[in-house]
C-alpha cells in the first residue's frame, strides 16, 4: 500500500506538471501569438468573392412591343461523389426519372466510379433540380450554371452573336455591347465557410453590390426578321443560291428592321458550326461590288449637282471610250438619243459614264468629276466608311479616292455603275435611304432602347439625321426616277396604290483577278411606302458558279418582302395622285 | 511483514473494509459541468456543422439542432448508465469482469470478420471497421467495451496477484497481461486502425501496473518493449508516420500541407480565440476548416469560442476531476478497487492529455476523443460507466491515517472491530 500510495502521488505530480505545461502552452498560443493566429485565420477565412452581375437580356420589337430574343436561364449540373453515395441504384433511378434526357449514359456505372466527381446530368432545369433535391439522395450535389437561352431559336442569330464559355460576348450585339450587357460584378469581402459561402460572422465584411447589365431592345422587328429569313431561304432554295443577305431598314430614321443571311447558325449551339465565318453578319461584314444598284447613287449625284435630270438626253452607242478602255452596255439596242430615265430603266452603263463626264468637263471624268463622285459616294453616302452600327465585326469596305493612283478615270467610270468599289450592304442601304427620304442621312442603328429595372421599355432619343446628302428636290427627282425604273417593267407585281421603286444589280464576280460572266452576285435595292418611303430593302444572292440576274432572280424576292411589308405595316394606298 | 500484509488483504477479499459514506460529489459536479459545456458547444456549432454537411451534398439531411439533440440523447443515456453502474454492487461487477472481457473480445472478432465478409450491421469508413450499426438504437463501438472489460479484468487479476505477492511474477501476471494486450492491440490498432483506443488501453494497463507497485525494472523493460511496438505500429501505417512528421515540423506547419492541415487549423482556432474567445455561435473554424470540429477537435473549437479563460476553466475542471479520481484510488483499502479507479484515471488522463496535447501542437495527432465534451454516444456512455464505478467506490474510501495503519498491517483492535462489523453488515448483499 505504501508503494502504491507513493506511486499515486507521482501520478498526481506528473498530472499537475502536464496540465501546467498545457496552460503555459495555451497562454503562448492564445495571448502571445494571438495576433499571428488572427492574421492566419483571416487569411484563410476572409475571402473576396465576386458577385456576378446579371447579363442584360436582348429584346426585339414586335409591333413596337419588346419581345425577348436572348434571356438568361439557370440550369444545374447534377454530380455525385461516389464514395458518399449509399444507394447507387436509387440515385440512378431518381436521376433517370427526373432529369430524363439530360442524364448521362451508363448512370449506374458512373455512380460506382472511384473518381470523386461524377457528372450525372447536365442542363437540368431548376424544377427538376428541386425535385431531385427533395429526394435527399446522399452523395449527390448540384452546381448552378447561368446560360443564355434563345426563345426564338436561330432568329437574328448573326445580329445577336453569342456568349462564350468565359462569359464574354462574341460577334453581333453581344460582342459590340459586351460591356453594357455584362454590367459590373460586385465584390463581397466576407468571412466564409470552407466552401466559400459567406457567413454573417465578422465585422469587416465589405459589400459592393453588382450592377446588372443593361437589357437592350433592338430595332429588329421579330416579325420582319422572321419573314425575311423564311423568304430568303425559300427563294434561295428555289433559285439555287447558297449565299444571300437581306437588310430591311426604316429610311426615316436609319433603324434596321431585319438582317437575314444564309448560311446562318443557332447561337445556342454556337460551338457546333461547320465554319466560323457564319458568325459574321454578312450585311455589315462582307463588302462586295454591288453593281448597277449604285446607278441610283450616280443619278442622285447628277441631279443634285444639276448636271442632269430625268429628261436629260445623251446619245447612246452602247459603248463609251474612257481613256484606253471601252465600256459596253450589258443590254444592247437602246441606241440613239435617249433620256437618263431611259438609261436607268435599261441600266445602261454608258448613261452613267455620261453623268460622270458631265460632273467633269462634259467629255471626260476628270479629277474634278472624280472628286465630286468621291465626295458623294464616300463623304455623303458614306460608302467605304464604317457606319458605326452596334454590331461587332463591321467591315469598312473600300472606295478608292481620286488621290490614289488607282483612283483614275477608268476606275471612276466603273464606279458610276457600281464596279471597282466594295461597300457593305448596310452602307448602301443607309446611303440609299437618304436618296429616297428627302436627302437626310441617318446613321444605321440596331438599338431601339432599353428595358429598365421595372421592366419598362425606355426608347432611346429618336435618331436625328447626321447630315444632308442631296437636296430635297434632288431626292424627290431621284426617287421618282427609281420608281419609274421599277415601274417601267415590273409595276404589275406591286400592290397598286403604293410608291415602290428599285434598281437591279448583276455584278460579275472577280475570280483570280478577272471578272467572270458565268458567276454573278444578284442584287436588288429598293424602297416602298405610302406618301413617304417606309422601308428600304436590299437583297443579295450568290452561289459558286451560278448566274443570278438582279431582275430575274432577285427582284421577285424584293417584291415578295415588299408586298408583305405593306400588309404588315398596314400602309394605306394613296393612289397614283402622289406621283 | 510481507506475509502478514497478504493474509490481511486476503481476509478482506470481496469486501469493502470501509463503512459506506457519502460519495465524492465533486466528481459528479465536474462531470456534470463538463457535459453541460460540451452541450453548449454542440448547440453553438451544431448549425455550422449541419450546414457544412448539407452544402457538401446540396441537400438538407441535417437539421441545425441535429447535433445538439443527438448529444442531448447521448448525455441522457450516459447519465443513466452512470447511475446504473453506481448502483450495481462492485462485487457483482468484479464477478462478471471476465465474462465482460470475453464478450468484448468476441464482439471485436465478430466486427473484424463481419468487416471482411461485408456484414450489414458492420459500419466501415475509409477501410476501418469500428462500429456495429444497431439501426434506431445508434451504433456501438466494441473497442470501448473491450477497454472497460480489460480494465476490470486486469484490475481483478492484479488485485489477487497483489494479495498473493505475485505481481512481479512472469508466468502468473506478466505473460497473461501481455497476451491480453497483444490481442487487444491486434484487434483495435491493427484491424480497426484505431490508434487512439489502443493507446488508451495501454495507458489503462500501464497505470494499473504502476499503481499496483510493479518492480520498476520490469516496468522499464515493458516501457522499452512498448516503445518498440509503438514505433513498429507507426512505421507500418503511413498516415501515423505523416502525423509524426507533421509534429516534428513544429511551427512550420501550414494549412496548405494536407499532413499538417488538421493541426494547423486547430492552432488557428485556438490562437484566434485570444483571451475571451469569439463568443458562442461565432466560430468560423467550425464551418468546415477544422476537421472533426465536433469530435476530436472540440477542444480547439472551445478555444476559439471561449478563449484562454474558457480553456483554463476546462483544464481546471478536468484536473479537478482527475485529481479527485486518483484521490479515491489512493484512499481505497482494497487493491482491486484501487486498481479499477486507477485504471479509470489512466483511461481518462490518456484521453485528456493526448487530445489537448495534439490540439495545442505539443504532441502528434492520435485521433482520440476528449471525454465528456466530444460528440459521440459510445464514448460518452463508457466514460460515464467508468466514472460511475469511481463514484460508487468513492463511498468506501478511508482516511490516509487508517490506510497507513492498515497498509503496514498492524493489528489494530479498533480497526479490526470496525472491519468486522462492516463485513457482517454487507455479507448478506454480496454473497
Amino acid at each position: 500500500m505504501n508503494t502504491s500510495h507513493k506511486r499515486i502521488l507521482t501520478l498526481k505530480i506528473v498530472l499537475f506538471f502536464v496540465m501546467a505545461i498545457f496552460v503555459v502552452r495555451l497562454f503562448y498560443i492564445q495571448i502571445i501569438q494571438h495576433d499571428n493566429y488572427v492574421a492566419q485565420a483571416s487569411q484563410e477565412q476572409v475571402k473576396k468573392l465576386v458577385v456576378p452581375a446579371k447579363r442584360g437580356e436582348i429584346y426585339a420589337l414586335s409591333d413596337g412591343q419588346p419581345v425577348k430574343l436572348v434571356m438568361n436561364e439557370t440550369v444545374f449540373t447534377v454530380f455525385a461523389d461516389p464514395s458518399e453515395v449509399t444507394e447507387p441504384d436509387a440515385v440512378a433511378k431518381a436521376v433517370k426519372e427526373i432529369a430524363g434526357g439530360s442524364a448521362v449514359e451508363n448512370l449506374s456505372e458512373k455512380i460506382r466510379e472511384t473518381n470523386r466527381y461524377q457528372v450525372l446530368a447536365k442542363s437540368v432545369s431548376r424544377q427538376q433540380a428541386q425535385l431531385l433535391k427533395k429526394k435527399n439522395l446522399k452523395g449527390v450535389g448540384f452546381q448552378e450554371i447561368v446560360q443564355r437561352v434563345y426563345p426564338e431559336g436561330k432568329l437574328a442569330g448573326q445580329s445577336l452573336g453569342f456568349v462564350n464559355n468565359e462569359g464574354r460576348g462574341q460577334y453581333g450585339v453581344e460582342g459590340y455591347m459586351d460591356k453594357q450587357l455584362a454590367g459590373k460584378d460586385g465584390i463581397l469581402q466576407s468571412v466564409t465557410d470552407v466552401r466559400n459561402v459567406p457567413l454573417t460572422i465578422g465585422e469587416n465584411n465589405v459589400r459592393q453590390p453588382a450592377v446588372d447589365g443593361t437589357n437592350i431592345v433592338l430595332t429588329i422587328d421579330r416579325n420582319i426578321q422572321s419573314y425575311t429569313e423564311r423568304a430568303l431561304s425559300r427563294w434561295a432554295r428555289k433559285i439555287g443560291a447558297t449565299n444571300g443577305s437581306i437588310i430591311v431598314m426604316d429610311p426615316q430614321n436609319g433603324q434596321v428592321l431585319s438582317m437575314a443571311n444564309i448560311p446562318n447558325y443557332n447561337p445556342a449551339d454556337y460551338s457546333n458550326v461547320p465554319n466560323a465565318s457564319v458568325y459574321n453578319n454578312a450585311v455589315v461584314s462582307a463588302p462586295y461590288e454591288p453593281g448597277s444598284v449604285i446607278k441610283t447613287f450616280t443619278v442622285a449625284t447628277g441631279i443634285d449637282r444639276g448636271v442632269i435630270n430625268a429628261n436629260s438626253t445623251y446619245v447612246n452607242t452602247d459603248s463609251i471610250q474612257v481613256a484606253d478602255r471601252t465600256i459596253h452596255n450589258a443590254s444592247r439596242g437602246q441606241t440613239g438619243t435617249i433620256t437618263m430615265q431611259h438609261a436607268l430603266n435599261w441600266s445602261l452603263n454608258t448613261g452613267m459614264v455620261t453623268i460622270g463626264e458631265r460632273l467633269g468637263n462634259g467629255s471626260e471624268i476628270n479629277l474634278n468629276a472624280r472628286k465630286t463622285i468621291y465626295d458623294y459616294l464616300h463623304n455623303k453616302f458614306r460608302l467605304g466608311e464604317k457606319t458605326g452600327i452596334e454590331l461587332a465585326g463591321e467591315e469598312q469596305g473600300k472606295i478608292i479616292s481620286p488621290d490614289n493612283v488607282q483612283g483614275n478615270a477608268v476606275r471612276y467610270s466603273n464606279m458610276t455603275f457600281g464596279q471597282g468599289m466594295n461597300p457593305t450592304m448596310v452602307q448602301v442601304a443607309a446611303g440609299f435611304s437618304s436618296i429616297v427620304n428627302g436627302g437626310e442621312y441617318y446613321k444605321p442603328t440596331v438599338i431601339a432602347g432599353e428595358i429598365d429595372k421595372d421592366g419598362d421599355f425606355k426608347p432611346k432619343e429618336p435618331p436625328k439625321p447626321t447630315h444632308r446628302t442631296i437636296s430635297k428636290s434632288a431626292s424627290k427627282q431621284a426617287k421618282q426616277m427609281i420608281h419609274n425604273a421599277r415601274a417601267a417593267f415590273y409595276s404589275r407585281v406591286d400592290k397598286p396604290g403604293y410608291d415602290i421603286g428599285g434598281k437591279t444589280g448583276t455584278s460579275e464576280t472577280l475570280i483570280n483577278g478577272r471578272y467572270t460572266d458565268n458567276q454573278t452576285v444578284g442584287t436588288y435595292l429598293g424602297y416602298g411606302g405610302d406618301s413617304i418611303p417606309r422601308y428600304v430593302i436590299m437583297v443579295q444572292v450568290s452561289a459558286s458558279g451560278r448566274y443570278f440576274g438582279g431582275n430575274t432572280e432577285v427582284l421577285p424576292i424584293f417584291t415578295d418582302i415588299s408586298n408583305w411589308m405593306i400588309d404588315y405595316k398596314k400602309l394605306q394606298p394613296k393612289g397614283e395622285s402622289e406621283r | 511483514m510481507e506475509r502478514r500484509l497478504r493474509s490481511n488483504a486476503q481476509s478482506n477479499d470481496n469486501q469493502s473494509r470501509a463503512r459506506r459514506h457519502r460519495p465524492d460529489y465533486l466528481i459528479l459536479l465536474c462531470m456534470g459541468l463538463l457535459m453541460m459545456l460540451g452541450l453548449v458547444v454542440m448547440y453553438a456549432i451544431g448549425p455550422q456543422r449541419a450546414q457544412v454537411l448539407n452544402s457538401a451534398f446540396g441537400s438538407d439531411n441535417y437539421d441545425s439542432s441535429y447535433f445538439f439533440v443527438k448529444q442531448l440523447i447521448s448525455l441522457v443515456m450516459a447519465i443513466t448508465v452512470f447511475f446504473i453502474v453506481y448502483m450495481t454492487p462492485f462485487s457483482l461487477i468484479r464477478k462478471h469482469a471476465k465474462k465482460l472481457l470475453i464478450i468484448a473480445i468476441f464482439a471485436c472478432i465478430l466486427l473484424t470478420i463481419g468487416g471482411f465478409i461485408g456484414l450489414g450491421i458492420v459500419q466501415c469508413s475509409l477501410g476501418a471497421c469500428r462500429w456495429f450499426d444497431l439501426g434506431p438504437l445508434g451504433s456501438l463501438q466494441p473497442a470501448e467495451l473491450l477497454k472497460l472489460g480489460l480494465l476490470l479484468f486486469v484490475a481483478v487479476l492484479l488485485g489477487s496477484r497483489y494479495r498473493t505477492g505475485d505481481v512481479d511474477d512472469r508466468s502468473m501476471t506478466l505473460v497473461p497481461i501481455g497476451v491480453l494486450i497483444i490481442i487487444a492491440a491486434v484487434l483495435v490498432i491493427f484491424f480497426q486502425k484505431d490508434m487512439g483506443t489502443g493507446i488508451s488501453i495501454l495507458a489503462i494497463v500501464a497505470t494499473m501496473l504502476f499503481v499496483v507497485g510493479l518492480d520498476w525494472k520490469i516496468g522499464a523493460m515493458i516501457i522499452a518493449a512498448m516503445l518498440a511496438l509503438g514505433v513498429m505500429f507507426i512505421l507500418i501505417a503511413p498516415h501515423r508516420l505523416a502525423r509524426i512528421e507533421a509534429f516534428v515540423a513544429g511551427d512550420q506547419i501550414s494549412t496548405s500541407d494536407p499532413e499538417t492541415y488538421h493541426i494547423a487549423q486547430a492552432m488557428i482556432a485556438i490562437g484566434s480565440g485570444g483571451l475571451f474567445g469569439l463568443g458562442i455561435g461565432d466560430s468560423v473554424q467550425a464551418t468546415g476548416y477544422l476537421p472533426e470540429a465536433i469530435n476530436d477537435s472540440v477542444f480547439a473549437i472551445m478555444g476559439e469560442t471561449f478563449g484562454f479563460v474558457g480553456l483554463v476553466i476546462v483544464i481546471s475542471l478536468f484536473l479537478t476531476l482527475l485529481v479527485r479520481i486518483i484521490k479515491v484510488s489512493d484512499h481505497l483499502p482494497d487493491m482491486t478497487q484501487r486498481l479499477v479507479v486507477a485504471g479509470v484515471f489512466g483511461w481518462m488522463t490518456a484521453h485528456v492529455v493526448l487530445n489537448i496535447a495534439a490540439m495545442t501542437g505539443v504532441m502528434p495527432l492520435t485521433g482520440i476523443t476528449l471525454p465528456l465534451l466530444s460528440f459521440g454516444g459510445t464514448s460518452m456512455v463508457f466514460v460515464a460507466a467508468g466514472l460511475g464505478l469511481v463514484f460508487q467506490l468513492s463511498q468506501y474510501t478511508v482516511s490516509s491515517n487508517e490506510l497507513a495503519t492498515e497498509g503496514v498491517g498492524y493489528e489494530n483492535s479498533r480497526n479490526r472491530r470496525r472491519v468486522r462489523r462492516t463485513r457482517n453488515a454487507y455479507s448478506g448483499r454480496t454473497s
